[in-house]
């Protein structure tokens, strides 16, 4: 649907105003590309600079061509702890925010419940509070309670703050389901299991996906929480934030390309897989 | 089973029990320790005692006003400027993306999947006084010959800018790309000009995605430290950092609890007026 | 938006079924692991812990040691993956060493790892190395642990001007690693010139191009001595005042880009600051990436310290002792300086390093001469920990 001047009896049709709204229309994808490209910028910076053979510790001129950080990514020390770790944490939080968020999301979407205000604004609350007051509130918990900081501590703030983030996503797709298809299951004479596990489930599969994977890369990438909770365990946000200290290796950059990459890729094959399940193009 | 039966009004509580369960105890709770500890006086070397030491507010204030108002400053420059470069890019792959809207779309995201620091680092390199963007803005004279761009407010709030656009471009592209182009051409017919099609008929549909993307970024905007830390000098200091060096480096508790006590205070404030305004299902929906 | 819920009647209703759900995730939310971790007491009601420790462990290597230390500290390969000292160790000991340069500044590292010490918890690390005052607070706060002397027979090699410093008299808890200078790194080509004084640091034209150390003991204690206070004395508090106003002002001009702890060396490096205040070995450890960089002490007196080995509550005694005794030996502290470049406390050292870098022999930064030694001053440390002092200099530096 463009909008470009249609053989219409208008009033509008003069060739200073179809100029015009050429012109106008080819501005926009001007700046539609140049804005791409600025979001895109630093991106690229990273990707290039995980190829560059460094003079000394700091990696900011372009010195040479090398592949010898990515056939040894995990070289600088603790950087491949670090990651584990993240990743560790991340599958946790994951699994464990994604479960209660989904169950939260199908409450809110299929039932009306006092309190439902209620839960919108605390689901709605650690969306868009900042980070910094997400975790010293839980630091503050964690000092007045004397629990050890560490990897579980790290874990519990992540789980919290990714419910919200799941909730959101998997409602959004809640929302759009047909629940006739639920009905001609029981119509045909399924049973409420069957109907959950072989009609439901798998026709939301993609919005918890989407908020599995939403909340995946939240928790790799979290530096404020993390940094507040974390006591000494390293994470590979936090690693990073270290590192820039004294020199970001070039390893840096690969690891943040590798899970740049993957991440894209699954993102992608989640839409694809969307677009299978429904050809008629629901997104 | 026939418990659930008789008292099916239980189900969507038990669904909801383990979430919201976990969201107070470790959202909720927390504040109330803040607001303990914001309270508290004393150091490490003497321990911490609750005294209901109201000066570490007092102290706050007239100490950090500057950081305060530094913060909601940048902040909202920054939100005014993601909004002037998310409005017309979402504008662009919701009614002229056609079948590239979804890859278009993952350009906008793609960022977001760097980790946070590390693409706040690259802009540190991008930046470098004697890189290739200081240098042609120099001979564009953007820049002046000694000055600078990594080191300055400007840094920190394109930094800002940067980091915070996903968040101003998402809801907007989700409310514009749920407008009906069928309604911009009728708008047209009418009003026989884009412009006014679009201030009239497009504009106002977008509302909803405009306002929570100002929401989503300005809030989480106001109590970043990093850009600043990476990007600034000790002048351009945000209230984050303040609050992030006395908890972390000083371990001045009392006080660092009463700055972000007072600024979870303003914020929470802001919500709710926002969803008086709007209701929190199109917030969250 | 909202679906009014519909009932679907058959042998097993809906909502039983979203029960079993609900059951099945009630099970996951774990409030327990609050109470399963930490000790008691929380933040309030912490006192200081009464001494730690006594010699009376076993005698037992570990299998590692976890060590954390400031950057460029030890000798290492152009990207410090591989540290072949540690690795001699590792060999001849069979302890595995962690090494993390995870010590940026000494109030940052505090405010990591003051929690659990705190609570009488370990911090996963059997050897830190603060600077010296930070050692003596640690010390007095009861964090620290003994060293196991008789683990550490090279303890003789301690050179004698080291061996008794105030606050650990007998070095029961402490060891040196490695005395350090704070003077000016700068590049001479940017900045036009030689740098004799910090004053120099403060001309317009350098605007935005230098940075401070966010140490009061570094920053102030150079100031000071500009002004011709010896600040390893008793420190006039208008003296301070005027100190730090002069920061102050720098601050409000913009004179100062940023104040750092260790991480001035990578703008230095880029090119971005041309002057710092910075630590002596560090500005030979960038020549790779910058070998314009050079190091100076200011006319008027550099300050200096000594970065020091402590073990923590938590660390293993006898293990992180034998690592001690290790770097007291002058082959392999030679070793280290001939790489870091600052002052060694090994006693034997200078001879050592004749074979292997005779060029270091010379040089005052390394093996500073008794006349470069009287230009050279140790912060005093009731100072340090002056609370208003404090308060002052954190008000300058930002926060």
């Amino acid at each position: 649907m463009t909008t470009a001047a249609e053989p219409l009896p208008r009033n509008r049709g003069s060739v200073a105003t179809r100029t015009w709204a050429f012109v106008r229309h080819h501005t926009l994808t001007f700046f539609g590309i140049l804005a791409l490209a600025y979001l895109m910028l630093p991106i690229v910076v990273v990707i290039v600079f995980s190829f560059n053979d460094p003079a000394g510790r700091y990696n900011y001129t372009w010195e040479g061509f090398t592949l010898d950080h990515w056939t040894t990514p995990f070289g600088p020390p603790f950087l491949g702890d670090a990651v584990m770790t993240s990743i560790q944490v991340a599958l946790v939080a994951t699994i464990v925010a994604t479960i209660l968020g989904t169950l939260v999301a199908m409450a809110l979407v299929r039932y009306h419940f006092r309190g439902r205000g209620a839960t919108n604004f605390l689901i709605f609350v650690p969306l868009t509070a900042p980070e910094i007051v997400l975790g010293a509130s839980l630091l503050t918990l964690f000092l007045n309670l004397g629990t050890a900081l560490g990897f579980w501590t790290i874990v519990l703030a992540h789980i919290m703050f990714c419910i919200s983030f799941v909730v959101v996503t998997v409602r959004a797709r809640l929302v759009g389901f047909d629940r006739h298809v639920e009905e001609a299951a029981a119509d045909l004479g399924a049973n409420e299991w069957v109907t959950f596990l072989r009609i439901t489930l798998p026709l939301i599969a993609p919005g918890i996906l989407a908020g599995a994977l939403l909340a995946f890369s939240l928790s790799i990438d979290d530096f404020v929480i993390t940094s507040f909770n974390s006591g000494t365990t390293t994470t590979f946000p936090l690693y990073v934030w270290s590192a820039a200290q004294r020199g970001v290796p070039a390893e840096v950059n690969v690891i943040g390309t590798m899970i740049f990459g993957v991440a894209i890729v699954l993102m992608l094959a989640n839409v694809l897989w969307q677009y299978r399940r429904e050809p008629k193009g629901a997104e | 089973m026939s418990f659930l039966h008789r008292h099916g009004w239980l189900t969507p509580y038990l669904l909801l029990a383990p979430g919201i369960a976990f969201l107070v105890l470790f959202f909720v709770v927390p504040l109330y320790y803040l607001g303990y500890t914001s309270l508290q006086e004393g150091t490490v070397q003497v321990g911490y005692t609750f005294t209901w030491a109201w000066d570490n507010y007092s102290e706050a204030f007239s100490t950090y006003q500057e950081q305060f108002i530094r913060s909601l400053q940048y902040a909202g420059i920054a939100t005014v400027l993601a909004l002037l470069i998310s409005y017309p890019l979402t504008y662009w792959i919701a009614f002229r993306g056609g079948r590239w809207k979804n890859l278009l779309l993952l350009f906008i995201i793609a960022p977001f999947f760097v980790t946070y620091l590390i693409r706040t680092l690259a802009w540190q390199n991008i930046l470098a006084d004697d890189g290739f963007l200081v240098g042609v803005m120099q001979a564009l004279g953007l820049v002046s010959d000694d000055g600078r761009l990594l080191a300055t407010s400007t840094a920190v709030i394109a930094g800002i800018t940067y980091n915070f656009l996903p968040f101003m471009a998402l809801p907007l592209y989700v409310a514009l790309e749920q407008i009906d182009p069928r309604l911009i051409e009728a708008a047209k017919d009418l009003y026989s000009s884009s412009t006014k099609a679009f201030l009239r008929v497009t504009l106002p549909l977008s509302a909803p995605g405009l306002i929570a993307g100002t929401l989503l970024t300005f809030i989480p905007a106001a109590g970043d430290f990093i850009n600043a830390e990476l990007l600034g000098t000790p002048n351009q200091a945000m209230i984050g950092n303040v609050i992030q060096s006395k908890f972390l480096e000083i371990t001045d508790y009392g006080q660092a609890a009463a700055l972000s006590v007072i600024l979870m205070a303003v914020i929470l404030l802001m919500i709710a007026i926002y969803t008086r305004i709007l209701g929190t299902e199109r917030m969250t929906g | 938006m909202n679906h009014p819920f519909e009932r679907i009647h058959g042998p097993m209703t809906r909502k039983q079924l979203l029960r079993r759900a609900a059951v099945g995730g009630a099970t996951l939310s774990l409030p327990g692991i609050l109470a399963a971790c930490g000790g008691d007491g929380g933040i309030e009601g912490q006192q200081a812990a009464t001494g730690a420790g006594d010699t009376t462990v076993a005698q037992e290597l570990a299998d590692e040691i976890t060590v954390s230390n400031w950057p460029f500290y030890i000798d290492q390969n152009d990207d410090a993956t591989s540290f072949p000292t540690l690795d001699q160790f590792t060999e001849e000991t069979g302890v595995k060493v962690n090494y993390l340069e995870d010590i940026n500044s000494n109030e940052e590292f505090f405010g990591e790892i003051q929690a659990p010490l705190s609570r009488g918890q370990g911090i996963d690390r059997d050897i830190i190395v603060p600077t010296a005052w930070l050692a003596a607070r640690l010390l007095n706060l009861g964090y620290l642990q003994k060293l196991d002397k008789s683990a550490i027979p090279n303890i003789d090699n301690l050179e004698d001007t080291l061996a008794s410093p105030a606050w650990d008299p007998n070095r029961d808890y402490s060891l040196p690693w490695q005395s350090y200078i704070t003077g000016v790194g700068y590049d001479p080509k940017k900045v036009g010139g030689e740098i004799t004084s910090v004053e120099q640091l403060l001309d317009p034209a350098l605007k935005g191009k230098i940075t401070m150390l966010d140490s009061m003991e570094d920053t102030i204690g150079l100031f000071l001595l500009e002004m011709g206070v010896d600040p390893s004395g008793e420190i006039d508090p208008t003296a301070y005042d005027e100190a730090v106003a002069k920061v102050q002002k720098a601050v409000d001009d913009g004179q100062i880009r940023s104040f750092t702890g260790n991480d001035y060396t990578g703008p230095l490096a880029k090119g971005d600051v041309w002057a710092s205040l910075a630590w002596s070995g560090d500005i030979l450890i960038l020549q790779p990436d910058n070998p314009n960089l050079q190091f100076t002490v200011p006319d008027a007196g550099g300050m200096t310290s000594v970065d020091t080995m402590v073990i923590p509550t938590g660390g293993d005694v006898y293990t992180a002792s034998t690592f001690m005794n290790f770097f007291y030996d002058p082959e392999i502290a030679a070793q280290v300086t001939a790489y870091v470049q600052y002052i060694t406390p090994v006693k034997g050292t200078k001879e050592a390093i004749e074979a292997t870098n005779p060029e270091l022999v010379e040089d005052p930064l390394v093996f500073p001469t008794p006349e470069a030694l009287e230009n050279l001053y140790e912060f005093n440390a009731e100072a340090i920990e002056n609370p208003e002092f404090q308060e002052q200099w954190q008000a300058v530096i930002g926060v």
